[in-house]
């Protein structure tokens, strides 16, 4: 198995244990993943330019073709970007054209194939559950885990193609597998309110405090992000409220590659699990 | 020499009060995070001793993203130094050194022309590489031109004046008037025809190149001459020069081109003096004191927070290489755009320029806070940066004093009033902009004919979910923006703080029964008022709140 890797730009500063996490799962997955110079997404910069979004995400499509490799990336944003754009093209052939005369001048064509998996998708489908069982080291079993998954990857379900968009079940066939118990919750798929940062942070921190909230009720050990976003907002946002706010009480947000890494028996430190503002206190370390 | 000392003055003046100034510019208006500068002294000192020799002497930073850059970089930087050190500054320096020194001695005359030809070497790459990139040469700028001109100027004039000095009758005629006392009549012309032979001077008539004339010259040169005088042959730039400029030697020589290419070579060695302090000139000073300060990190920790004066240091230390902007994460974004203000290179002018409080249109303020504002703080730039400048934190701790100059469309209608809100956006004028911002579904009603206001969007939206007063809170809901949409009043929604507040999680356009695309159309909303924005967000006639 064999990928381009795209980490998206927040990982390298912001959150850097995801992508230490992301690789030693994957190197003890034997997923051999390239480093490729990618461009920005295009998710962030949607919200001003639609063209300047769409050509950013074709421009990666068109890279990782160029290298004839699929993408594998472990944020949801990129994810449903890179997808997204791949549906307006097919849509809409003056854009389709409008964006190769500016892929041209990178000396890039327009790519074909456009492969792009998200990380949880891998796991399921190229390693399986089979696979993960057998090579879990330490077993979570008895870890109630809520599994969150992340809006730009589920929705629209015609766009993204990731799951079902109403009754998703990758993630928890996954924690699943490595024996922890993935709880049913009433808010596992709403939004975790990253993407108003710096817009409503009002409403961003209300949309937080009503999920992770949720996820105490039902008795979660950890709330299982797999989306850089979703984890800044669970974890180093909720870590700027103040010391005695309650929500910090509520289950700590946990990288599905940090759970599933301490599940294949990897150092906590290796996983970035130090580098948590609200520490997971799990079996075994 | 008056020429030569008042010239001298006059740059060095120019020179230190150029650095003064800057230096004294170098705190900035910086309002953000208190500086952490962690680690002992004595690990201090090794890590700076450390960046000394691998990023300073070796550029070793240079080298990471082009081995072509790296080794432009280093034949100009060590070409240029042995010229500085031991033939500017010959008399203090390599005489202290050498006390034999004469500069027409080898391995003196040898070296300079390999300096000299390292640097020239060196330019002629950096040229290569800023023509060859088309992207390269769209950022550069004057500046960048003007450095390498004068640096080349410098050499080029250089290794003209001592061409013309080589073949000049007139210099040599003043070195056998002061040191040569001929024995015997015939004694001139020999060493004049071993001259012409060996050292390439070229006299105005034929001197004979019998052997026992030369003989005779060779033995002359070596009791007066060969003491302060190596074979020009170790010129290697030089005499192939002189020889070169044969046919032309005779005008040349009778109009003492060795005085006018000196002259040339002093003037130009003044305006690099005295550019010093102006642009990138200041980075032969700014970089090393940036690279000593940074020890070698690349990356932007919390624990390691430099000064508001290691900021100023930072910014003044960018060479305009074009690295960060070749490499950025978000130049695609500057693809479609054009705002240069969106790469790296290019918004360290404009921030250098805000925090040092030069004046700045309304226009470059809103360029630069979009180009701030679509930073993704992806460390790409700060990782690969030649002159390790900590761009990462200049640009999370510039943003919000930006936005405080140059609102985005979101801040500027948070602060409005509810009847405000509903006119902030119209007096923008209509975007002319040539770029279609969206996919066009706001204007055409036909991608609401289906929509039978049965309320699943506001229903299924978290957004509306969390607030306590929807209406109030959010003052349009997903299903009237809609039905404003249908009926054409595209205006009327574009100040809504739902449009705003949007979280783009897509739960309404899933949940849809007609399958229209409500979260898209709001990004298209967003997208239009950006639009209108960018294009200057000049006044229209309109009551609405101006910009």
């Amino acid at each position: 198995m064999k990928y381009a890797y795209f980490p998206g730009c927040k990982i390298p500063h912001h959150l850097p244990e995801y992508g230490a996490s992301v690789e030693a799962v994957c190197k003890a997955l034997d997923i051999e993943l390239v480093p490729l110079e990618f461009n920005c997404c295009g998710w962030p910069v949607r919200h001003e330019n639609e063209l300047a979004s769409i050509f950013s995400a074709v421009r990666n499509l068109a890279v990782a073709e160029k290298a004839g490799l699929p993408i594998f990336t472990p944020c949801k944003c990129c994810f449903g970007n890179l997808k997204y754009a791949q549906s307006r093209l097919a849509e809409d052939e003056q854009l389709s054209i409008q964006v190769e005369s500016l892929l041209a001048q990178d000396g890039l064509a327009l790519p074909k194939s456009m492969n792009v998996y998200h990380m949880l998708t891998i796991l399921d489908e190229q390693v399986g559950a089979e696979l993960l069982h057998r090579q879990t080291a330490n077993s979570l079993e008895g870890v109630k885990v809520a599994c969150h998954y992340g809006c730009h990857a589920l929705r629209p379900g015609n766009v993204t193609g990731f799951d079902d968009p109403m009754a998703p079940t990758v993630f928890e066939r996954i924690m699943h597998a490595i024996g922890a118990e993935p709880v049913d919750w009433d808010l596992r798929l709403e939004c975790c309110g990253y993407p108003l940062r710096g817009r409503d942070d009002t409403i961003s921190e209300a949309l937080m405090r009503k999920k992770l909230e949720d996820a105490a009720s039902v008795g979660a050990d950890v709330v299982a992000t797999a989306c850089t976003y979703c984890q800044l907002q669970f974890d180093k946002e909720r870590d700027g409220l103040v010391y005695s706010d309650p929500l910090r009480k509520a289950p700590p947000a946990v990288l599905v590659s940090q759970i599933l890494g301490i599940a294949l028996g990897l150092d906590p430190k290796a996983l970035g699990l130090d580098m948590n503002c609200i520490p997971w206190h799990g079996p075994g370390f | 020499m008056i020429f030569f000392d008042i010239g001298l003055t006059l740059a060095l003046s120019i020179c230190v009060i150029g650095i003064v100034y800057r230096v004294a510019r170098w705190s900035g208006k910086w309002t953000s995070r208190t500086p952490h500068l962690s680690s002992g002294f004595f690990l201090w000192i090794v890590r700076a001793v450390k960046a000394v020799i691998l990023d300073v002497l070796f550029l070793a930073r240079s080298g990471r993203t082009s081995f072509l850059r790296w080794l432009a970089h280093s034949l100009v930087f060590f070409g240029f130094m042995g010229l500085l050190l031991f033939h500017a500054m010959d008399e203090t320096v390599t005489a202290t050194f050498f006390p034999f020194y004469e500069s027409t001695l080898d391995p003196w005359q040898f070296l300079r022309n390999l300096f000299g030809a390292m640097t020239l070497v060196g330019l002629a790459l950096m040229v290569y590489r800023r023509v060859r990139s088309t992207k390269l040469r769209l950022l550069t700028h004057f500046q960048d031109w003007a450095a390498l001109l004068i640096i080349g100027c410098i050499l080029l004039s250089g290794f003209l004046l001592e061409a013309s000095k080589i073949m000049s009758p007139a210099v040599f005629d003043r070195m056998t008037d002061e040191y040569f006392v001929p024995g015997e009549v015939g004694d001139l012309t020999a060493l004049k025809a071993y001259w012409a032979h060996e050292y390439g001077v070229v006299f105005s008539v034929e001197y004979p190149r019998d052997e026992e004339t030369l003989e005779l010259g060779a033995s002359l040169d070596e009791d007066s001459c060969v003491d302060c005088h190596a074979s020009t042959a170790t010129a290697f730039v030089s005499r192939p020069l002189a020889t070169a400029l044969g046919p032309v030697a005779f005008a040349l020589n009778t109009s003492r081109a060795d005085q006018v290419f000196w002259y040339f070579h002093v003037i130009f060695c003044f305006i690099a003096l005295a550019a010093l302090p102006f642009g990138k000139f200041f980075h032969p000073v700014s970089t090393p004191i940036n690279l000593v300060a940074r020890q070698g990190r690349r990356d932007d920790l919390e624990e390691f927070q430099p000064s508001d004066v290691l900021r100023g240091v930072g910014m003044d230390a960018c060479t305009r290489c074009g690295e960060c902007s070749l490499h950025c994460s978000v130049a695609p974004a500057f693809t479609v755009l054009g705002n240069q203000n969106i790469l790296p290179s290019e918004k360290l002018v404009s921030l250098k320029q805000f925090q040092t409080g030069e004046q700045m249109s309304q226009a470059s303020l809103t360029a630069f806070s979009e180009g701030s504002r679509i930073c993704t703080e992806c460390l790409r730039c700060t990782d690969l940066c030649p002159s390790g400048i900590n761009l990462q934190d200049l640009w999370i701790a510039s943003k919000a004093q930006i936005t405080k100059r140059a609102p985005s469309p979101n801040d500027l209608l948070r602060k409005k009033t509810a009847a405000q809100r509903a006119r902030v956006f119209d007096d923008l004028c209509k975007s002319s902009s040539i770029l279609p911002a969206v996919a066009g579904l706001a204007d055409d009603s036909a991608s609401y004919w289906a929509c039978v206001q049965c309320t699943t969007c506001t229903s299924v939206c978290p957004v509306v979910a969390v607030c306590e007063d929807p209406s109030r809170d959010l003052d349009l809901l997903p299903q009237q923006i809609m039905n404003l949409l249908r009926m054409g009043l595209k205006e009327e929604t574009l100040g809504a703080r739902m449009v705003w507040s949007c979280t783009t999680c897509y739960k309404c356009q899933e949940h849809c029964p007609q399958n229209i695309r409500v979260a898209d159309v709001l990004y298209e909303l967003r997208n239009t008022v950006a639009a209108r924005v960018r294009d200057g967000g000049a006044s229209c006639e309109g009551n609405g709140e101006s910009l």
